[in-house]
């Protein structure tokens, strides 16, 4: 992906110079390492603040939903099932959009990166294919490939789905991928085994919410677990109003969940929570063939029957 | 559900027409029988709120 | 603040100083047996590993604290201010004759004592309390905890890249709000004992080697504070006009990144927030604490459904604004923040309150005069 910043810039500039659209959205250079900062332009001499490196995980659909401008937006293959999906939910105009397609060769797992590292990283760099992290007394180079966001490394769409214009040629696809090991895993356990698994796996969560607000799909103007009139969910940290928030965030995304792994990435305490949105969509593959934002020509699994959807849990 | 924990057989979901009695009647004492094997609920029951 | 030594600080707090200052040595052997030892006066807490992270926790017994951390992923604040407390309870049995009266619940205020709690956290309880303890209001709960507890400071050797803490009022070898404040010197712990209270811990640990190397603090401190590569100007925000710096043009640019969660709140020793809420489970019923957050829009929410802060930008505008301008300006004691650094490496966007400090400082709202001129 190296290259794509310049490229961006001279897109960006040329958009909004020729009043193509109000405002451009994308990254800027963060202030730590592997961490920049969405963020968006509306003049053309301020496209140089504008980068694009491994470090731009978070999903940009996220920032589209009821903006009412014409806006350019740069958008990874996941991003850019996001923006299908808000168009057919109608948080979004197709035509109030110029999509800038990224060919994406995956973003880099900064909590992994922090844990293969001793001491604090000052400074990490990269090349195509390698992580240079800088520490204090060392420097260690690390093959991308070991160090992306497991999202990344399982992703299967990497190449944008729609666009206007790309930012460079597509890129190689991944084949052979099991998307779905650690589901599967879960599946065999025993329920109290499950129920324990889940319970440990949640049990850091400070219920910040980060999670649901970097998800481009959780645009409710009220989500549940704010409601009071009905309270549908206690607020403190008793560990079943943890559980309920997290299962049925979950079920909200069935069946429109990219796995772009923005809920993963903003979690301060590493919650995992993708094991559960991952089951809703192995579920949907399975049952429905249906995979999340491929085109806005189709209705979702869930707004649509079919005489052969499966019924088998109706008894 | 089952995925995270709570038994199979503690959640039923059938289609019953009003006109459909006996149906109505063989699901519930289906479900009765299923939840009764089962014993009470462990899992997802929230009594006084925990804190921390 | 940090030129303004003549401000009236934040040290209203009971903790009597004790007036020569004692400086104990503590081989690292008796370390450890005098925490066992002062753990049957004192209930402990001290920061342990859990999963990835390190967080403070009650430490079970003979369980030591494990002072090779930077910092907690959450502050220490949770001790005093739990996420979720109890504060009353009742019953709706009416035929109970006490149904339908509020109860206080019964707490735990005995003695404990925070284990290699860092100064910029023992820092921020004093600025905590400014809120929690003023001339006509009282928060009992917070106060009880509070008095109830004896901060054991650990100096900062190895301050990290994001830490700022000398130019937000405070640190690496800070002594304000703690009782005692301990340096390690490799084969044996140095510890400076601050106040009656930090004595008191030092007699039940049975730590009483004295030592007279006051200037192995002096220099430890010198070197910590040559480590701090971080800072923040924090000198004309005072005297920036309020309503200007709220009508500021930044504040879009800001808070676009911004996803409104509470991560920055929640991590924040300073952050001091809460809501009340109800929670009934057949006919008993306690009213509990939690914290809140200025980030959720339900924050302000008011009962007519009308919500005074309805956009993010109005909302990450408070949190800075709270933080950099109005509290300097109520209370006198320089910014609400001491320079930790939790937000800055735990936002999920990047957003960097040393950035927006920096706007808010250099601010210059010429043009708005001009146009009013």
């Amino acid at each position: 992906m190296s290259g794509y910043t310049e490229k961006m810039r001279d897109i960006a500039g040329r958009l909004l110079k020729e009043c193509a659209v109000d405002m451009v959205i994308g990254f800027r250079k963060g202030t730590m390492p592997m961490m920049n900062e969405p963020c968006f332009v509306t003049k053309p001499e301020d496209v140089q603040s504008l980068v694009w490196d491994s470090n731009c995980g978070i999903n940009l659909a996220n920032y589209l939903a009821n903006r009412k401008e014409k806006i350019a937006i740069f958008a990874k293959g996941c991003d850019s099932r996001n923006i299908v999906t808000h168009i057919t939910e109608n948080k979004i105009e197709r035509d109030q959009l110029h999509i800038v397609g990224v060919p994406c060769t995956g973003m880099i797992d900064k909590r992994k990166i922090t844990g293969m590292v001793a001491g604090e990283i000052l400074e990490v760099s990269e090349t195509e294919n390698t992580i240079k992290v800088k520490t204090s007394d060392a420097e260690t180079l690390l093959d991308k490939k070991d160090v992306l966001q497991q999202n990344c490394a399982l992703c299967i769409h990497r190449n944008p789905v729609i666009h206007d214009e790309m930012v460079a040629d597509p890129v190689q696809e991944q084949t052979d991928i099991d998307r779905y090991a650690e589901i599967h895993k879960i599946e065999e356990m025993e329920t109290e085994d499950k129920w324990r698994f889940f319970d440990d796996l949640l049990s850091p969560c400070i219920r910040c919410y980060a999670c649901r607000n970097a998800c481009p799909l959780c645009y409710c103007p009220t989500c549940f677990v704010d409601e009071s009139k009905p309270q549908w969910v206690g607020k403190g940290q008793d560990p079943i109003d943890v559980r309920t928030f997290h299962l049925l965030r979950a079920y909200h995304c069935a069946g429109r969940c990219t796995d772009c792994g923005a809920c993963e990435r903003a979690c301060p305490v590493g919650i995992n929570m993708r094991l559960l949105t991952r089951k809703l969509e192995k579920d949907c593959q399975e049952q429905f063939g249906w995979e999340a934002g491929l085109s806005p020509d189709q209705r979702p699994a869930l707004d649509v029957y079919k005489a052969n959807d499966p019924e088998a849990f109706i008894k | 559900m089952e995925y995270m924990g709570i038994e199979r057989d503690r959640l039923h979901m059938s289609w019953v027409s009003s006109a459909e009695a006996t149906k109505f009647i063989d699901v519930v004492t289906r479900v009765t029988e299923a939840v009764r094997a089962l014993g009470p609920n462990q899992h997802f029951v929230k009594q006084k709120a925990k804190v921390a | 603040m940090a030129g303004k030594a003549a401000s009236p600080s934040v040290n209203s707090f009971k903790a009597v100083k004790v007036n020569a200052m004692t400086l104990v040595t503590i081989d690292k052997k008796s370390w450890a047996a005098g925490l066992t030892t002062a753990a049957d006066a004192y209930g402990l807490f001290g920061p342990v590993k859990e999963k990835d992270y390190h967080q403070f926790k009650a430490l079970e017994k003979g369980e030591m604290p494990d002072l090779n951390m930077v910092n907690t992923r959450l502050s220490p604040k949770s001790l005093l201010f739990p996420q979720s407390e109890e504060m009353l309870e009742y019953s709706l049995d009416e035929s109970r004759e006490d149904h339908h009266i509020m109860k206080e619940v019964a707490r735990d205020d005995s003695p404990r004592a925070i284990i290699g709690i860092r100064p910029c956290d023992a820092k921020a309880t004093l600025l905590v309390k400014l809120n929690f303890d003023t001339p006509d209001v009282k928060d009992p709960y917070w106060l009880n905890a509070y008095e109830a507890t004896t901060f054991i400071g650990m100096a900062c050797d190895t301050p990290l890249s994001t830490c700022f803490c000398t130019t937000a009022g405070c640190g690496p070898y800070h002594e304000e709000g703690l009782d005692m404040l301990v340096m390690d010197q490799g084969e044996a712990y140095l510890a400076k004992i601050l106040t009656e209270k930090g004595k008191a811990f030092a007699d039940a640990a049975g730590w009483k080697a004295p030592s007279e190397d006051a200037a192995a603090f002096d220099a430890g401190k010198k070197a910590a504070e040559g480590r701090i590569v971080s800072s923040v100007k924090t000198d004309n925000l005072a005297d920036t006009d309020l309503l200007e710096l709220h009508a500021a043009p930044f504040w879009d640019d800001v808070a676009f990144a911004c996803l409104n969660c509470g991560t920055c709140t929640f991590s924040c020793p300073t952050c001091w927030c809460f809501d009340i809420q109800d929670e009934v489970h057949g006919k008993a019923g306690v009213r509990m604490k939690n914290w809140d957050s200025c980030m959720f829009p339900i924050f302000t929410v008011h009962t007519t459904g009308h919500n005074p802060r309805d956009t993010k930008t109005q909302r990450v505008r408070q949190r800075f604004m709270h933080k950099l301008k109005y509290f300097v300006d109520k209370y006198d004691a320089g910014i609400m923040c001491v320079g930790c650094g939790r937000c800055v490496r735990q936002c999920p966007v990047n957003i960097d309150i040393r950035r927006v400090c920096e706007l808010m400082n250099s601010f210059k709202p010429e043009d708005t005069c001009a146009v009013q001129g």
